[in-house]
């Protein structure tokens, strides 16, 4: 297993240097004066500038390989170049922002994973009584309501009406002490560096920021994994192995948690795997209506002002994040079933 | 036989309650079996042989399924009326199961050691080295070579025989009275077929159990029972022991089952198969539910069910024309002395 780890690693810069011709190829699509826009900062350039000597001075009208190889052999030396959009270099400003989303998703998968799988497995261990129903009803609720719907009702209630979860990341005040000095940043995560600093009214600040949008990002991914879990473990729950079990006298729960829930996790691991991948590459429309800085939002705003140095950085962290959750997958489902041999 | 009954199934009936109606899938079974015997029980698919044998496991889903009337005495004990609780006390310690498709019957994702030892954890008061000792100890008395590398393998990576013999082992890990064996060899080749029924009687002996031999292979039942039980459309339709019931059929459907088994040393063209299916149990016929692909029915048959009788001493049958399917018996004996 730690030998198709490491190839697994291995081929990582392969795919990356795939992915990046590829994005690349596409922005090309787009003519040099397009691209160009980039550089303008108003509409008043337009009119002194010489467009076609800054075409020139950019080079944005030479042959692919040429501006490809300008690119490239910028982000080999760890320069991924400028962001307009974020008015920063695109590694400051994916840094900047990458703790905000990954604050984000470890808080909203935790009661996902845990809730959605055991809320799935108390369905299927219930089929067709009213707490099924119940369950059932509550997940295809959670999964067709669009997220765009529900988070602003969700700000509208608890922010609008209540006043209790605020959008943004922290209050004024909050980001006041952070960026204070004495105050350290260990992880730009402001929970976990609220308790390192012993400063829990940064950490209160901090979550009440982040229940709205965790709240509405789970109800959709937790009615979708326990559908997924509900239906697997039904499925599991009428196999021979399960009867076996049940005729060596082994009690219901057991056979329910030890017996069936290990092979029902295998299709469960899978949605996981997607669910983490949403979640880390940002949530556009979540992070949009909370108006929190994460990465979904900059990707956003990034490809529709055409900001290609930073659209480019982020498919390369796309990519490397998919390799990388898509191994982690794999390697569960060797740990999960035995029958899954990694070669 | 004076000898005390170790099971007693007493006019037993199960049925399915589906939204299609109700499926009568047993339906009113009596039979018993003695302390070291094998009682075979032999019918076509969809028969009632499994659901009876559930049921006395009382491992029939429910709903759809319910045992509607019956006793199933076990240790001066009535089964239908356990608690799930009092079962799994039984299950796998006084009563085991090894079921027909060995390749699903195991969990894959446990080794073979984990799925024996915790039937011993459940019933016996070992730990968990202990434990693992019994299990290597079972897989040897099943005929497991290298049994301390084997302990530790996955399902997957045992032939179908081999998971045969791991359920085995399994299923008499905590020495039980009575052992039911759902088709054990269906799912197998001819081969492993015959080692898996040699194993059988062997422990059998050893440790002294009785086995409920469930399988629609008379070939199997011949090797194996004392006894037979004869099921058709969830009754027991004749019921004796084996030498009588191979050498004297009293039922029609039994006599069909005897003539579509292929005779090495006879010379047919064409094996007489019995004409027709099972009846849907949906819908099953009035009067006696063989009526419909019997030579001999009658319009009695048509109308009211025979009840199972003894007609000689330890042989029931259920048929009002026991003296017609001998008048095609001797008819057949005569054509055959012709010949």
């Amino acid at each position: 297993m730690i030998n198709y780890i490491i190839r697994r690693l291995l081929i990582l810069p392969v795919i990356l240097f795939g992915v990046s011709v590829l994005v690349f190829a596409m922005l090309m699509l787009v003519g040099p004066y397009q691209r160009l826009s980039t550089y303008i900062k108003s509409p008043a350039e337009l009119k002194t500038a010489n467009l076609d000597s800054l075409v020139e001075k950019y080079g944005l009208n030479d042959p692919f390989h040429q501006q490809y190889g300008r690119w490239i052999s910028g982000v080999l030396k760890g320069d991924f170049g400028w962001s307009e959009t974020a008015g920063a270099t695109v590694t400051e400003a994916v840094l900047q922002r990458f703790p905000a989303t990954l604050e984000l998703a470890l808080l909203a998968l935790i009661p996902v994973i845990m809730g959605g799988i055991n809320l799935g497995v108390f369905s299927a261990v219930h089929h067709n009584d009213p707490w099924d129903h119940v369950t059932r009803v509550f997940s295809i609720v959670g999964w067709s309501i669009p997220t765009f719907v529900f988070g602003l009702v969700v700000l509208m209630i608890f922010y609008g009406v209540l006043g209790w979860f605020p959008p943004g990341r922290l209050s004024v005040w909050a980001s006041d002490i952070i960026r204070s000095s004495e105050f350290v940043q260990y992880t730009h995560l402001n929970i976990i560096d609220g308790l390192l600093n012993a400063n829990l009214k940064v950490v209160g600040d901090a979550i009440r920021h982040l229940v709205a949008p965790v709240f509405s990002i789970s109800i959709l991914w937790w009615a979708y994994i326990l559908r997924i879990t509900r239906s697997s473990m039904l499925e599991t729950l009428r196999k021979d192995y399960i009867r076996t079990a049940r005729s060596k006298g082994v009690k219901e729960r057991v056979v329910v948690k030890k017996h069936a829930r290990k092979n029902a996790l295998i299709p469960v691991v899978t949605v996981a795997g997607h669910m983490v991948l949403g979640l880390l590459g940002g949530l556009v429309i979540t992070e949009t209506i909370f108006g929190y800085q994460g990465l979904g939002q900059f990707f956003a705003s990034a490809a529709s002002q055409l900001d290609y140095a930073a659209v480019l950085g982020l498919a390369l962290y796309f990519g490397f994040l998919l390799i990388l959750i898509n191994l982690c997958v794999d390697v569960s489902y060797a740990i999960i079933d035995p029958r899954i041999r990694l070669e | 036989m004076s000898k005390e009954k170790l099971i007693d199934v007493k006019n037993l009936a199960t049925y399915f309650h589906t939204e299609e109606g109700t499926v009568k899938a047993v339906d009113g079974v009596s039979f018993e079996i003695y302390p070291g015997e094998t009682l075979g029980v032999v019918g076509e698919s969809g028969c009632g042989k499994s659901v009876t044998s559930l049921s006395i496991m009382r491992l029939i889903e429910s709903p759809p399924g319910k045992i509607e009337t019956g006793e199933i005495i076990f240790d001066n004990k009535d089964l239908t009326k356990s608690t799930q609780k009092e079962m799994r006390k039984i299950r796998g310690n006084d009563i085991s199961m090894i079921f027909q498709e060995p390749m699903t019957s195991l969990n894959p994702v446990y080794t073979v050691g984990d799925q024996i030892m915790e039937a011993i954890l459940i019933h016996k008061d070992v730990n968990k080295k202990q434990a693992r000792q019994e299990s290597i100890d079972m897989l040897t008395k099943v005929g497991i070579p290298l049994p301390e590398q084997r302990v530790d393998e996955y399902p997957h990576q045992l032939s179908g025989g081999m998971r045969q013999r791991v359920m085995i082992a399994m299923a008499l890990s905590c020495d039980p009275q009575l052992l039911i064996a759902d088709e054990p060899t269906t799912a197998l080749d001819v081969t492993i077929q015959a080692q898996i029924l040699e194993l059988m009687n062997g422990l059998k002996d050893q440790f002294g159990m009785a086995i409920m031999m469930i399988t629609h292979d008379l070939g199997v039942i011949a090797e194996v029972s004392d006894r037979v039980a004869v099921m058709y459309a969830g009754k027991i339709v004749e019921y004796t022991d084996v030498e009588t019931l191979y050498a004297n059929p009293k039922h029609p459907y039994t006599w069909g089952l005897m003539h579509s088994i292929p005779h090495i040393e006879k010379d047919v063209d064409r094996l007489q198969a019995i004409p027709g299916s099972v009846p849907n149990p949906l819908d099953f016929p009035q009067g006696c539910k063989y009526n419909t692909r019997c030579p001999f029915a009658t319009d009695k048959c048509r109308e009211v069910e025979p009840e199972i009788e003894e007609i000689e001493e330890s042989h029931q049958v259920a048929c009002w024309h026991v003296d017609k399917l001998e008048e095609a018996k001797a008819k057949e004996k005569k054509e055959k002395e012709k010949e």
